[in-house]
């Protein structure tokens, strides 16, 4: 009873502070926002017993892709409320198809039937049996990401080196 | 499986042809790997191919779309060569084509939706950076970066449907996901909604209204060689995911989300037919035209019949062939002319009758007209069509297809009714000389003997 109450108070946590990021006028303070959030998402992790994907989502996301976020509003001195202001009607439309997007989910969500997971199934997230998944039935997309990877650090360094003459 | 390990090799000798100097014999060497990749996909042609770690499977629509694919690359390599010998990085350049083509071989041959999903973000991150390659240029800048955002966007769609369908049916696998819709007639509202999120965020990647706003502003801007690969290989890889998708697990409630994909057909057909009559570039009417025809190719995949994989594999490579010839004209028109609006193309047909003679066929084929490949491949769709009974659908097509043969033909009228002097040279290299005659060939042959392709599938 009490992981319920914890996991519904950190969901209301996340959305509120997710919420926040949005509305904040200051690039530095919805980045923080941005930290909050994921560090409530990583509790929901944890009490759905998923100790890695946690660790994962605090260390990369809250550590590293933040520290990068904070740099490049450092860098091109973005601290300022210097955001242009969008049209109204284009405020009140991404409002509208936002709402709808939402009523959608919601409504769909509310019908479908949800199935009873046991949080308490142990087996489930922890680090040994994620590896054992990834490297038994998941092996081939987990090769295959290697050229992911590949592509991607090709196309950084294409796109940051200076044309040699 | 060999292709893959021949593909992403070759993709690793690329880049490593900086380092140990063999620069010059980097284009055979892809070539001939390409020709080898084409090989052992053909190979693997049988009746009873065998699932890769239940993850790939090899079945007669993934090889058939993946030699369409290799097939496709080789022209491009032909074609772009020149363009990349003026630039400094060539390795990264062509390392990076040869990684998006993994992806999109994934992408037409997965049985998972892991595999799916690895297979357009490789294909989509490799293209993205490639658009904004042409660091000058301002245009290319915002091209490469409105794609790589507009993408993103998109994918986050397609991974928020993948993980409700996951919720839904409790497996990645496309088998699984077939059973569940299958056992399960009452609409489950889940795996609707997340049918209904793949389905936009495909629709992104395959430029169907009304996700196309990124399009005309990305094939604008990217460089011209670059543009011709998104406007032929990534829609073909596109909709070869999206159809094996939709085929083979969601044919079965077909009900919750026809309708939907029948709006986005009829508005991507108007949309892209109605705005290429009102430009200037032509670069901008062939990404106009690009939108137009994901339309034709969607009306096969609302019909879902057993003929539809013909129609759509017969389509894209016709498709795809008439374009490369396009942008390869319009590249050398570019480079000579400085200019891409339709006036560059006057005079043509006196200083360079070849160049506007297989412009006008590429014109042809891409308006539809017998005896061109274009016009079969618009034959098979509407029959596919009609068999299954969209026939408000069809008709509405052919009337997007006759506005359609208008601006095409104003690309032949400015090339030989206006003659005026032009900087279009009388020779062009030898390299774009073969490009220009094979898809050309290719394209009247495709058109007399269009079961060359239809057999194999």
């Amino acid at each position: 009873m009490m992981q319920k109450y914890l996991f519904i108070i950190l969901g209301l946590f996340a959305v509120l502070s997710a919420l926040m990021v949005v509305f904040e006028k200051n690039p530095v303070h919805s980045v923080l926002y941005l930290v909050l959030t994921f560090f409530a998402i990583a509790g929901e992790f944890v009490l759905l017993n998923a100790q890695f994907i946690a660790i994962v989502n605090v260390i990369v996301y809250a550590g590293a892709i933040m520290v990068l976020f904070l740099f490049v509003i450092m860098l091109l001195n973005l601290n300022k409320e210097t955001e242009p202001h969008k049209a109204l009607w284009m405020k009140f439309g991404a409002v509208v198809t936002g709402g709808l997007l939402l009523l959608v989910l919601v409504s769909t969500l509310k019908v479908a039937d949800n199935a009873e997971v046991n949080p308490m199934n142990t087996n489930i997230g922890a680090i040994r049996q994620l590896g054992t998944v990834l490297f038994g039935q998941f092996l081939l997309p987990f090769e295959v990401s290697a050229v992911l990877f590949l592509a991607a650090m090709v196309g950084t360094v294409m796109l940051s080196k200076k044309d040699i003459k | 499986m060999n292709t893959l390990i021949i593909l992403s090799a070759l993709g690793v000798i690329t880049l490593f042809a900086e380092i140990f100097r063999f620069r010059k014999a980097l284009f055979p060497i892809i070539l001939i790997g390409l020709a080898g990749a084409f090989a052992a996909t053909a190979f693997e042609y049988c009746d009873n191919p065998q699932p890769i770690f239940n993850m790939m499977i090899f079945d007669k629509y993934g090889v058939a779309f993946s030699c369409s694919l290799i097939i496709i690359c080789f022209l491009w390599f032909m074609m772009a060569r020149n363009y990349f010998l003026q630039e400094t990085s060539v390795t990264d350049h062509f390392a990076l084509i040869l990684f998006a083509l993994v992806g999109a071989v994934v992408m037409v041959s997965y049985s998972n939706l892991v595999m799916l999903f690895l297979g357009i973000e490789i294909l989509s991150i490799s293209v993205y950076v490639l658009a904004a390659s042409d660091k000058a240029s301002i245009l290319s800048n915002e091209a490469g970066f409105k794609y790589f955002l507009m993408g993103s966007f998109a994918s986050g769609f397609l991974l928020f449907g993948i993980t409700l369908i996951y919720g839904a049916t409790g497996s990645f696998d496309l088998m699984a996901i077939q059973h569940y819709a299958a056992a399960s007639n009452s609409s489950t509202g889940i795996l609707t909604i997340g049918v209904l999120l793949m389905l936009t965020g495909l629709a992104f990647k395959c430029s169907l209204a009304p996700f196309h706003f990124w399009a005309p502003d990305v094939y604008d801007g990217a460089p011209t060689t670059v543009t011709a690969f998104m406007a032929s290989l990534v829609k073909t890889a596109a909709f070869g995911a999206l159809f094996r998708l939709f085929y083979t697990c969601f044919a079965g409630i077909s009900g919750q989300w026809t309708s939907v994909l029948w709006w986005f057909a009829t508005l991507t057909l108007f949309i892209g037919n109605v705005s290429a009559l009102r430009q200037f570039s032509v670069k901008r009417m062939l990404a106009y035209s690009s939108i137009a025809h994901a339309g034709y190719i969607a009306i096969a995949i609302v019909s879902m019949s057993v003929t539809s994989a013909q129609a759509i594999l017969y389509y894209t490579l016709s498709y795809s062939i008439a374009t490369i010839t396009a942008f390869t004209v319009l590249y050398i028109v570019e480079r000579n002319t400085g200019r891409n609006d339709f006036g560059a193309f006057e005079g043509m047909a006196k200083n360079n009758p070849f160049l506007a003679l297989v412009t006008t066929i590429a014109m042809l084929s891409l308006a539809g007209i017998p005896p061109t490949a274009g016009f079969f491949g618009k034959y098979y769709i509407f029959m596919t069509a009609l068999n299954s009974h969209n026939t408000q659908l069809v008709i509405i097509a052919v009337i997007a297809a006759l506005i359609g043969v208008y601006y095409y033909f104003r690309v032949i009228i400015s090339m030989y009714f206006k003659p005026e002097k032009s900087d279009i040279p009388a020779s062009i290299g030898s390299l774009h000389q073969i490009v220009l005659f094979i898809t050309t060939l290719l394209t009247i042959l495709l058109g007399v003997f269009p079961d060359w392709v239809l057999r194999w599938i």
